[in-house]
C-alpha cells in the first residue's frame, strides 16, 4: 500500500507532537471514559435490578401491621389493580452469637410457590416446608459470622430461645440494601435476614392462622397510591401502619439514590473534559497551522486543493480523536465494569447484566469527534482560505500593544513582566481558554472533595451533638414507663432517657409523609433535637418539631398545623401546630414531648425504649444483661454504628475521591502542558535571542512561567466559583428522603483543590523546563522565524 | 600565550569539530586571532568557511573543541555555562542578521531589558540617541522598518556598554541605503564607547569602514589586511 505523502506528514507530524498529542488524547478519553462509566455502570446496575425484580416477583406495595387473620387475604387480592398477594409473617429476632456486639436478625417467612418476593439461594437449600427448626439466611450476614449450612444457631424469638439449623445462603431483591433498624448504613455484621417456613414464626409470635405483612404485586400500569388508598382502611383495624409503595421501599429507595447519582456524574463530567479537550485542540491546531504557513502555501501553490489541505489538518485531529477515543472506550469499559461489580457485590445482586450498549459508546464517539473537529475547524478553514502567494510569505509580525498604557511605566514594571501580560493579553482567547480549562481543573476538585467536611459535619451533629447516647435500646413492643427503671438497674447504666416512638401519617393538604413521631422528655439530655444554629431544642407542650427535610416536604412552616393520623395503637387523629424546625440529616424526623406524644396516640403512658449513657468499663457486662432482658428488641452501640458509618463512607468516597482527583490531574496537566508547549513554540525564538544577550536559564525559564503561574492563579478563584456552584448542585441533588447532606465548603477544601492543580500544573511545566534549556541558542540567530 | 599583551580578546588554537552521527565536519581549525580595545575588524567569508562559529566561540555561545580564548586575563574555554552566561551579560554585545527583537516590548522597553539586567548600563533613551532612533522610541517592532529595527538592535547591544560588540550579517536583511545607515550606527558606537568591534560581513564593501579585515575559508583565517585609510560608511555602497 503506498501512503500518501500529506498522510505520511499527518503520521510524523502527530509522531514529532506526541507529548502534546497524548495530553489531549487523555482529555479527549477522560471525557469518553467518564460517559460510559456513568451511564454505563448506570445501565448495568438498572438492568440487573430490573431483571432481578422480574425474575424473583419483587413486591410493588409492601403494609406492616399487628396481627390479621388470614381470611383477609382475599380481600386485599381483590383489590382493583392487585395482581396476586402475600400475607407474611415479619418479625425481628436476636441471634446468640459469640462476641459482644448485638446483631439483630429479621425473621420472614418463606414465600410459598408463586409467591413474591422470592429468595435466590446462594448455598445450601431452603428449609423443609415442614420443618420448624430450619432456617436460611441472608448471605452477608451468614458470611460475617461464618455460618455455613448445617451450621446451628440459637434465637431468641419473641423472648424465647429456639435452637435452629442453618439449611443454606439467600438473597432476596426486599433486601438489596439492608439496613438494620436505628442504622445509617448496612452493616451485614449486626443485622441480617433469616427466612423461615411460616408455622414456627407463627407459633413463636402467636399468629397461627394470621399474618403481620402484607406485600402485594400490581397490575402493569395499576396506581400504588390508589391500591394503597384502598388498602389501609382495610388493614387499619389490624394494626396497619400504612402500606407504602415500593417507591418508598428503604432497599429499593437507596439503590434509586445511588444510581440517580451515577447519572448525574454520567451527564456533569463528560462535557467538562470535551469543552477542554476542544479547547486544546483549537489552540493547538491554530499554532501548528501558524507553523506551516509556509508550506501551506507551497501545497497550493503546487496544485493541493483547498479541500485536500484542510482535510490534512482534520486527519490529525481525527487521530488523535480516535486516539482519544480508543483511550476512553477502554479505560470506560474497564473501570465500568470494575464499578458496576463494585456496586454488584455492595448490593449483593445475584448475577450481572453487564451492558454494554452500543448507543452509549456511539454517542460518546461521536461527541468526542464533535468536539476535537470543533475545535480544529477555524483552524483548517482559515488555512484553506489562504490565497497561495500570502501563505507563503512569512505572517506579518504579531502587532502588540501597550495594553496597560502608561500604567507599566508608571509602575516601572520589569521588561519580563511586561512581555508576558502582552503576551498574555495579545491572545484574549486562549488566555481565557487556558484560564476556564484550569478553573474546571479546580472546580472538579472542590465538587468532590466539599464532601469529607460535609460528612465530618454531618456526623458531628448527628451523632456528637445530636445523638450523645452510647446505646440506644428498643423493647420489642412499647412498655408502661416502670420498663425505664428495669433499664436503669441493667450494669453499668449511668442515665437513661426514654423514648417513644409511633407511626405516623403527617398530611397538610395535598402533602402527606409517613414517619415516625418520637416522643422525648422536656429537656432530653441524651438524644437530642437540634435548630438550625445547633443549639438543643426543649420538646414543646403540645405542638411538633419537624426536621427541616420534612417540612420542606409537607411545605409547612412553624406555626402551621398539620393533622397527624396515628398508625398504632387507636390510631388518633389530631391537628398539631408546627412547633420548631430542626436540623436532621438522617431520614425525616418529627419530635414531640413523650407525654404530649402519649396523650396525642391516646393509647396510656408508654415508652418503645430507652437512650443510655453507659460506662465504657462495663459494656460487655452491660450488652450481655440487656440481651437476656425480656423486652429487648433491639439494641444499637452508637459507637458500632458510626464505625461502620465511617467505613462505609471511607471506601465509597475514596474511590470516588481518587477518580476525580485523576480527572482533575488530566485536565489541569493537559491544559498547562499545551499552553506551555505552545507558548514555547511562539517564544522559543525570543528566549533563545534572551539567553544570547546574558539572560541565564532561570531568567528565562521564570518568563514562561511566569505566563503559566498567571493563568494558573487567575484559573484559582473562577474555579473555586464554579465548583461552588457544582457542590450545591451535587448536594440539592443527593438530597432524598433517606438523607441529605449538609452543603459547606471549607476554605480547607478550596486550599487542597488549587494546591493539587498548581502540583499538576508544576509537574507539566517542569516537564518543559528542558526544552527550554535545549533551547538552540545559535541556530536561532541565522533563521528568520 | 598565558598574558594579555594589550589584547582584550585572544584566541589560540582554537578549533570546533561538529559531529553528526559518523559525520565529522571540521568548522574551525587552530585559529590564532588577537584584538585590541577599540579596535573595529570585519570578517569575511564564503557560507561554512568559520566566520560564524568563530564568532559564536568568542561571544560565548558554542564551546570550543580545541584550543582556548581569553577574554582579558580570563579563559573562556574554561568557563562554565553559567560562567559564559555571565560573559555575555556583562562584557559582550550582540547584533544579528534578524534583528531578535522582542516583539512584544516598544523600541525603548527592548533596550530596557538588558540595561535592567547590566552592570554599569547607560540609560535606553541614551542608546536609542546613539543610533539615531529617539522618535521612535515607543513602537514595536512591527511598526518599524527593516533598518529601524536593526538600529534598536545596535541600541540594545550597547546599552550595557560592553567591552566587546559581535556582528553577525547587520546589514544581510537590508538594502543597501538602509544598510549604510546601520554601518554609520555601528561606527559612530564603536568611536563613542570604544567597544571592540567584530563584524561578520559576505559584503566586501564594507572592509573599506574596518581598520581590519579577515577573510576566512576552510575554516582557518588565510588573509589578514590592515586598512590605514578608515573610509566613512556613507563612502561606500554595494
Amino acid at each position: 500500500m503506498v501512503i500518501a505523502p500529506l498522510s505520511r506528514k499527518v503520521l510524523r507530524d502527530l509522531w514529532r507532537l506526541r507529548a502534546q498529542v497524548l495530553a489531549i488524547a487523555l482529555v479527549l478519553a477522560a471525557g469518553v471514559a467518564t460517559a460510559i462509566l456513568g451511564s454505563g455502570a448506570q445501565d448495568s446496575l438498572t438492568q440487573t435490578r430490573d431483571r432481578y425484580y422480574a425474575q424473583n416477583r419483587f413486591a410493588d406495595v409492601f403494609a406492616d401491621l399487628t396481627r390479621a387473620p388470614l381470611a383477609l387475604l382475599p380481600e386485599a387480592e381483590a383489590l382493583d389493580g392487585v395482581l396476586s398477594a402475600e400475607a407474611r409473617i415479619v418479625k425481628t429476632a436476636r441471634p446468640e452469637l459469640p462476641g459482644a456486639a448485638p446483631a439483630t436478625l429479621m425473621m420472614v417467612s418463606l414465600p410459598g410457590t408463586g409467591g413474591l418476593n422470592l429468595l435466590h439461594l446462594r448455598q445450601g437449600r431452603l428449609p423443609d416446608p415442614q420443618s420448624d427448626r430450619e432456617v436460611v439466611l441472608s448471605e452477608e450476614f451468614a458470611a460475617a459470622h461464618r455460618l455455613s449450612p448445617g451450621a446451628p444457631l440459637s434465637l431468641v424469638m419473641n423472648g424465647r430461645r429456639m435452637e435452629v439449623t442453618v439449611t443454606g445462603t439467600a438473597i432476596s431483591p426486599e433486601f438489596i440494601y439492608a439496613l438494620g433498624p436505628g442504622e445509617m448504613m448496612p452493616d451485614p455484621a449486626r443485622f441480617g435476614i433469616a427466612w423461615m417456613p411460616r408455622a414456627p414464626l407463627a407459633a413463636a409470635w402467636d399468629l397461627d392462622g394470621a399474618f403481620s405483612n402484607l406485600v402485594l404485586r400490581l397490575a402493569p400500569g395499576a396506581s400504588a397510591e390508589r391500591v394503597i388508598e384502598a388498602l389501609d382502611p382495610l388493614l387499619a383495624r389490624y394494626g396497619g401502619t400504612g402500606a407504602i409503595a415500593r417507591r418508598d421501599q428503604t432497599s429499593h429507595a437507596f439503590l434509586d439514590a445511588e444510581l440517580t447519582q451515577l447519572g448525574a456524574m454520567a451527564r456533569v463530567l463528560p462535557p467538562i473534559f470535551l469543552a477542554v479537550a476542544a479547547m486544546l485542540v483549537h489552540i493547538t491546531m491554530s499554532r501548528l497551522v501558524a507553523l506551516e504557513r509556509e508550506q501551506i502555501g507551497l501545497l497550493k501553490a503546487i496544485g493541493y486543493s483547498r479541500r485536500a489541505i484542510a482535510w490534512h489538518y482534520l486527519e490529525f485531529v481525527l487521530l488523535i480523536a480516535v486516539l482519544g477515543i480508543a483511550l476512553g472506550f477502554a479505560a470506560g469499559a474497564w473501570l465500568g465494569a470494575g464499578m458496576a461489580r463494585l456496586y454488584a457485590e455492595f448490593f449483593s445482586f445475584p448475577y450481572l447484566v453487564f451492558s454494554r450498549s452500543p448507543a452509549i459508546y456511539g454517542l460518546a464517539a461521536l461527541v468526542a469527534l464533535a468536539a476535537a473537529t470543533g475545535g480544529a475547524l477555524q483552524a483548517a478553514l482559515k488555512v484553506s482560505a489562504l490565497p497561495p502567494a500570502v501563505a507563503m510569505a512569512p505572517p506579518a509580525p504579531p502587532a502588540y500593544r501597550r495594553s496597560l498604557g502608561a500604567l507599566s511605566d508608571r509602575l516601572a514594571l520589569p521588561q519580563s513582566l511586561r512581555m508576558v501580560t502582552r503576551h498574555l493579553l495579545h491572545w484574549p482567547l486562549r488566555t481565557a481558554a487556558a484560564i476556564l480549562g484550569l478553573a474546571m481543573a479546580v472546580a472538579i476538585l472542590v465538587a468532590s472533595l466539599w464532601t469529607f467536611g460535609s460528612l465530618e459535619q454531618l456526623i458531628a451533629v448527628t451523632f456528637h451533638l445530636g445523638e450523645r447516647q452510647d446505646v440506644r435500646v428498643a423493647f420489642a413492643a412499647a412498655e408502661p414507663p416502670a420498663a425505664l427503671q428495669e433499664i436503669r438497674r441493667l450494669p453499668g447504666v449511668m442515665a437513661a432517657e426514654p423514648w417513644r416512638s409511633i407511626a405516623a401519617r403527617l398530611e397538610n393538604g395535598p402533602h402527606a409523609k409517613r414517619v415516625a413521631v418520637e416522643g422525648r422528655p422536656a429537656g432530653p439530655q441524651l438524644s437530642r433535637v437540634l435548630s438550625p444554629d445547633l443549639e438543643p431544642m426543649a420538646m414543646p407542650e403540645r405542638g411538633l418539631i419537624l426536621s427541616e427535610a420534612l417540612a420542606d416536604a409537607l411545605d409547612l412552616r412553624r406555626g402551621d398545623l398539620v393533622t397527624v393520623a396515628f398508625l398504632e395503637g387507636r390510631r388518633n387523629e389530631a391537628t398539631l401546630p408546627v412547633s420548631g424546625i430542626s436540623v436532621g440529616y438522617v431520614g425525616l424526623g418529627a419530635s414531640m414531648e413523650l407525654d404530649a406524644l402519649n396523650r396525642a396516640a391516646g393509647d396510656g403512658d408508654r415508652i418503645s425504649g430507652a437512650a443510655l449513657l453507659v460506662d465504657p468499663a462495663a459494656m460487655d457486662e452491660f450488652l450481655a444483661a440487656a440481651r437476656a432482658a425480656p423486652g429487648t428488641g433491639t439494641i444499637a452501640v452508637k459507637n458500632l454504628v458510626l464505625a461502620r458509618f465511617r467505613a462505609t463512607l471511607a471506601e465509597n468516597i475514596t474511590v470516588m475521591v481518587s477518580v476525580y482527583v485523576g480527572l482533575a490531574a488530566i485536565i489541569a496537566a493537559g491544559v498547562v502542558y499545551n499552553f506551555a508547549r505552545i507558548a514555547l513554540s511562539e517564544q522559543g525564538r525570543e528566549l533563545a535571542s534572551l539567553r544570547v544577550l546574558g539572560f541565564t536559564n532561570a531568567e528565562v525559564s521564570a518568563m514562561l512561567f511566569a505566563e503559566l503561574g498567571l493563568v494558573t492563579l487567575a484559573a484559582q478563584p473562577l474555579g473555586w466559583l464554579i465548583g461552588h456552584g457544582m457542590a450545591a448542585a451535587m448536594a440539592a441533588s443527593f438530597a432524598s428522603d433517606l438523607y441529605r447532606v449538609p452543603f459547606l465548603v471549607g476554605r480547607d477544601v478550596y486550599a487542597t483543590a488549587s494546591l493539587a492543580v498548581c502540583a499538576a500544573a508544576i509537574l507539566s511545566a517542569l516537564a518543559i523546563a528542558g526544552r527550554i534549556r535545549r533551547l538552540d541558542i545559535v541556530g536561532v540567530l541565522k533563521t528568520r522565524e | 600565550m598565558g598574558e594579555s599583551g594589550g589584547s582584550i580578546i585572544r584566541t589560540a588554537g582554537l578549533g570546533k569539530t561538529y559531529r553528526s552521527g559518523a559525520l565529522e565536519v571540521q568548522a574551525l581549525r587552530g585559529v590564532d586571532f588577537a584584538a585590541a580595545p577599540g579596535e573595529f575588524v570585519v570578517i569575511l567569508g564564503p557560507s561554512g568557511s568559520g566566520k560564524s562559529t568563530f564568532l559564536n566561540l568568542l561571544g560565548g555561545l558554542d564551546t570550543a573543541s580545541a584550543g582556548k580564548a581569553w577574554f582579558r586575563e580570563q579563559e573562556l574555554t574554561g568557563l562554565s555555562e553559567r560562567g559564559l552566561t555571565l560573559y555575555r551579560r556583562n562584557h559582550v554585545g550582540f547584533v544579528f542578521q534578524f534583528y531578535n527583537l522582542v516583539p512584544s516590548l516598544t523600541a525603548v522597553e527592548n533596550v530596557a531589558l538588558v540595561t535592567e539586567i547590566a552592570r554599569a548600563p547607560m540609560r535606553p533613551d541614551e542608546a536609542l540617541d546613539l543610533v539615531g532612533l529617539s522618535a521612535r522610541r515607543d513602537h514595536f517592532p512591527a511598526q518599524l522598518s527593516g533598518g529601524e529595527q536593526q538600529r534598536v538592535a545596535i541600541a540594545r547591544a550597547i546599552a550595557k556598554r560592553p567591552s566587546l560588540l559581535f556582528c553577525d550579517e547587520p546589514t544581510g536583511a537590508l538594502d543597501s541605503a538602509t544598510g549604510v545607515r546601520v554601518l554609520e550606527a555601528l561606527t559612530e558606537v564603536n568611536r563613542a564607547t570604544g567597544a571592540t568591534t567584530l563584524v561578520i560581513t559576505h559584503n566586501a564593501a564594507i572592509r573599506e569602514i574596518a581598520g581590519r579585515t579577515l577573510r576566512f575559508a576552510d575554516g582557518q583565517i588565510v588573509e589578514e589586511t590592515l586598512n590605514p585609510r578608515r573610509k566613512a560608511p556613507s563612502e561606500v555602497s554595494w
